[in-house]
């Protein structure tokens, strides 16, 4: 299954998008680069799906888990 | 009215956590421009920040007398090469200031060591930004000096003494780091001989003398076996005689310099006053004792100055208060020769003079320990040689003076026991409510009684202990403090889990590194797994200390100290080098980094494989061997429904009893030079960044590229789901005393739940559980999120903003984009 940059719409199989690390171990959201316009990409990795380009300081799922809720899934506290 | 003003800014910046902007209007115009004058010489993630040079001239000098020197035994020649740096090396005053000695010849350089290991002066030559203008010439002397030593380092000679296989595989990067040579290492310091006011170096050479006048007379005296030893040891006492002298010589250019510009070029009257008394000062100290507040602050700094200029010293154990606090007692509260508000610019200066130091470190140092120089924790607090109290008023005042200065080095670390009284608990409170990330608290009585049951001092002594480096109690006594502790004693522990798995196999460097253990496929218990994993554990052990040990014994023919061995009882008694094993007791211990994987690893492994039969090995293995891609589904199962250390649950936090049950009988069976034990100590410093690319995946749901948790024993980021008290009880089920040399916690706190005093009695009363559970360590981050969030939005606006990072504090914007999420990602936890 392949996977689409969000930045530049590159389409490539999601291990051809560099991991670099994860947003938090008990999250399915982490981080790849994509190979074409190196952006970093935020990519749900259940779903296989690039979701939005990475800037600093802008990651929705940076709270911690004391903060909110103890360990919620990134993805789900998205919404 | 202006006062009226002021008072309501501070109580807005206070209200608003602006502490940075609250120390700069709380603090005195030359305590403001001492600060904002130092240059930042930690690595901003693995970068020197732009201006910050090499010295060239320790290396030109050094290597000058060295060559001419060659028919010297080393710590001749040693001495002869460090004088004349001290007697040749440009020095400076920094304007305003009232203490001296730096490292390099001018405040933006950095010191390097050329006799210590050639891979690091390779990278000294190719490190970008920090050769000095003309950069074609510099580069030039350098590669001359670098040729001319390629081979002959201290590092260099240990590499070729090692067994080919156990070199290539320590030099591989990927199970420990550090160099096997005191020339990059941790040197504790005998304070207990030079700075209780018994003793200046014309004291100290005053006993050399003694003692080679009595080696002399024996030498033409009757022949005998005796007789031997003392040729060699003429030879020592001679070159501490030296370099003793030396650094009397280098502190009185010091004086020289401060009365010409005091006398000629200083137009303010209070200015030359206070360079007549810098002068008055360096012509006291080092050579004589110390008689005041200034003079023993002044000492002290000389004695580290001069100890870095002799080796790459990567911490500064330090015990201030102790050793000072006499002194502030004696010029503010007897004599009053000193204001308590003059007083506290003179201790937030000598704050200022040691994180001003910077010592050129290799790529992986400066990854392990970002934004800082070196690990440099001072102790405060404790109790003195009988048990009592030691805090004092230069305690608080060194509180105080942290909170005014703001620095993310030095830190201190508080030895808490039962007598601490309650002002002096409040200050540390403070310091850590304002975001200071330190002091870090220890567990006085455990830590003491850790001493003993290891190394066996005697408690008298082990009650003088101060952090060797982050973590670790070492006395300060004559044969209590250890002379080298070589960070190449670290262990990247995740690989013990790894190998289990893969048979010895490394996946990432794609070789074979530890024992073969079985084929984790195969296994079909947990018993089975937990042998592979032990063997592993032994392994890992075993060949970090082996290569230490070598380094350790050859360091005297290699490397040689003839400063340290000057300042130290019991080479100036032996006429042996300190760094020689004999007559000390040992204070070795592993380093344990990335250690919680392990156990979070196999409790995954015992509770989804053999108990729940969830998957096979065999499935869990292929998923580990493709990095878990293709398996989310499965990765979040090992992470979300295994247990995970912290939690206050058994199931887990009995596998690290266990665990650490064996690896302390390990401890016991492996030997240091002196013949005593090697305990772990798990910590992280930022290891667990630097390698995050060198681990695989592994079975607590960790991708290749992941942060390995913050380290020692804390839990997962955002894995402990039960609470502060959870995480100290689980903290609590091993044995802090026998089962390693020092555990520690990283723990959040909310700033908005610290405010005010319910907030104190908050953080009091946890730390009173903490105590009583028996834990060694713990140090708090409290900083916000959205805070952090901003800061890495915005990083110029967040300069100062300090954060915890693991044994050590650094500005938040000079740890790279991966370890600032890796301290987001830890779980704030609700005091209650």
């Amino acid at each position: 299954m392949k996977m689409k940059c969000v930045s530049c719409n590159f389409e490539a199989p999601k291990a051809k998008f560099r991991y670099l690390y994860n947003a938090r171990i008990d999250s399915s959201g982490s981080y790849r680069q994509c190979p074409k316009c190196m952006n970093w990409l935020f990519v749900d990795e259940l779903k296989g799906e690039a979701v939005q380009v990475v800037k600093t300081g802008d990651a929705l799922w940076g709270k911690s888990a004391g903060v909110e809720g103890l360990a919620g899934d990134a993805i789900a506290s998205r919404g | 009215m202006v006062a009226a003003l002021r008072k309501e800014e501070v109580e807005r910046l206070e209200k608003e956590g602006a502490w940075w902007w609250l120390a700069e209007k709380k603090r005195s115009e030359r305590l403001d421009y001492l600060r904002k004058a130092v240059w930042k010489k930690g690595a901003l993630g693995g970068e020197y920040a732009p201006g910050v040079k090499v010295g060239l001239e320790r290396p030109i000098l050094f290597t000058e007398s060295w060559k001419e020197n060659d028919y010297d035994p080393i710590m001749l020649r040693k001495a002869k090469a460090l004088a004349n740096v001290l007697d040749n090396m440009t020095i400076f005053i920094t304007d305003h200031a009232q203490l001296v000695g730096y490292v390099g010849e001018a405040p933006h350089t950095l010191l390097v060591l050329s006799e210590g290991a050639s891979m690091i002066n390779e990278e000294v030559y190719n490190e970008h930004g920090v050769i000095p203008e003309p950069e074609e010439e510099s580069l030039k002397i350098i590669a001359e000096i670098n040729d001319y030593w390629a081979g002959n380092t201290s590092v260099d000679k240990v590499a070729r003494l090692l067994d080919p296989e156990d070199a290539v595989k320590f030099l591989s990067g990927a199970i420990g780091w550090g160099t096997p040579s005191s020339s990059y290492g941790y040197s504790g310091k005998n304070y207990e001989y030079w700075l209780t006011g018994q003793r200046g170096f014309e004291d100290i050479i005053a006993e050399i003398d003694q003692k080679l006048a009595e080696a002399e007379e024996k030498t033409i005296g009757t022949p005998g076996p005796d007789i031997l030893p003392l040729y060699d040891k003429i030879q020592n006492w001679e070159a501490m005689k030296l370099i003793l002298e030396a650094s009397i010589r280098y502190a009185r250019r010091y004086a020289r310099l401060a009365r010409i510009v005091a006398e000629n070029f200083e137009a303010d009257p209070k200015r030359r006053e206070e360079l007549l008394r810098v002068a008055e000062t360096c012509e006291r100290v080092p050579a004589k004792p110390q008689r005041n507040l200034q003079e023993s602050f002044q000492y002290d700094h000389f004695v580290q100055v001069l100890s870095r200029i002799e080796a790459f010293e990567g911490a500064w154990p330090s015990r201030p208060d102790y050793y000072h606090g006499p002194w502030y007692d004696k010029d503010v509260n007897i004599d009053k020769r000193l204001t308590r508000k003059e007083a506290l610019d003179l201790v937030g200066e000598f704050m200022i003079r040691c994180y001003e130091v910077g010592l050129f470190a290799p790529r992986w140092a400066r990854e392990g320990l970002q934004g800082i120089t070196g690990t440099w924790v001072w102790t405060l607090g404790g109790v003195d040689k009988e048990g009592n109290d030691a805090c004092n008023d230069l305690t608080t005042a060194f509180l105080q003076a942290a909170r005014l200065v703001r620095v993310s080095n030095p830190t201190f670390g508080f030895r808490w026991h039962p007598q601490v009284k309650e002002e002096v608990l409040r200050e540390c409170f403070e310091c850590i409510r304002q975001g200071l990330g330190y002091p870090s608290m220890r567990n006085d009585p455990v830590l003491v009684a850790n001493s003993v049951h290891w190394h066996k001092h005697p408690i008298e002594e082990a009650r003088t202990w101060v952090h060797q480096a982050c973590m670790s109690p070492c006395p300060t006594t004559k044969h209590g403090t250890q002379p080298m502790r070589m960070a190449s004693a670290t262990a990247n522990t995740a690989k013990i889990i790894e190998y289990a798995l893969f048979n010895g196999f490394d996946p990432v460097l794609k070789m074979q590194m530890g024992v073969e253990s079985g084929d984790a496929r195969k296994f079909t218990s947990y018993e089975e797994l937990y042998e592979a994993w032990k063997k592993q554990m032994r392994w890992l052990m075993d060949i970090l200390v082996r290569t230490v040990n070598l380094g350790r014994a050859k360091d005297p023919e290699f490397f040689g100290r003839p400063f340290l061995s000057a300042t130290y009882e019991r080479s100036v008694e032996s006429g042996l080098d300190a760094v020689s094993p004999e007559g000390e007791r040992g204070n070795a211990w592993i380093t344990w980094f990335t250690w919680v994987e392990n156990i979070d690893s196999l409790a995954a492994i015992k509770k989804l494989v053999f108990d729940e039969k969830k998957y096979t090995m065999a499935q869990l293995v292929n998923a580990l061997e493709t990095n878990w891609e293709g398996k989310e589904e499965m990765r979040l199962d090992f992470v979300k429904n295994a247990p995970k250390w912290g939690n206050d649950d058994d199931y887990v936090d009995q596998i690290m009893a266990q665990a650490f049950k064996d690896v302390a009988e390990h401890s016991w069976e492996i030997k240091d030079p002196s013949g005593n034990p090697w305990p772990v100590l798990p910590e992280n410093v930022s290891g667990n960044i630097h390698y995050s690319n060198m681990v695989g995946a592994l079975p607590n749901g960790r991708r290749l590229g992941d942060a390995l948790y913050d380290g020692g024993i804390s839990p997962g980021p955002g894995l402990d789901k039960k609470g502060p008290t959870a995480v100290l009880k689980s903290c609590s089920k091993f044995n802090h005393v026998t089962d390693g040399r020092a555990f520690l916690l990283n723990q959040r706190l909310s700033p908005t739940q610290l405010q005010g005093e319910k907030g104190y009695e908050l953080w009091r009363s946890y730390i009173k559980t903490w105590a009583e559970l028996g834990l060694d360590h713990v140090q708090f981050n409290v900083v916000d999120d959205k805070t952090l969030r901003a800061a890495q939005k915005e990083p110029e606006n967040y300069q100062e903003l300090i954060v915890r990072v693991a044994g050590y504090s650094a500005c938040f914007v000079d740890i790279s984009r991966k370890t600032q999420d890796n301290i987001i990602q830890r779980t704030i936890q609700g005091l209650a």
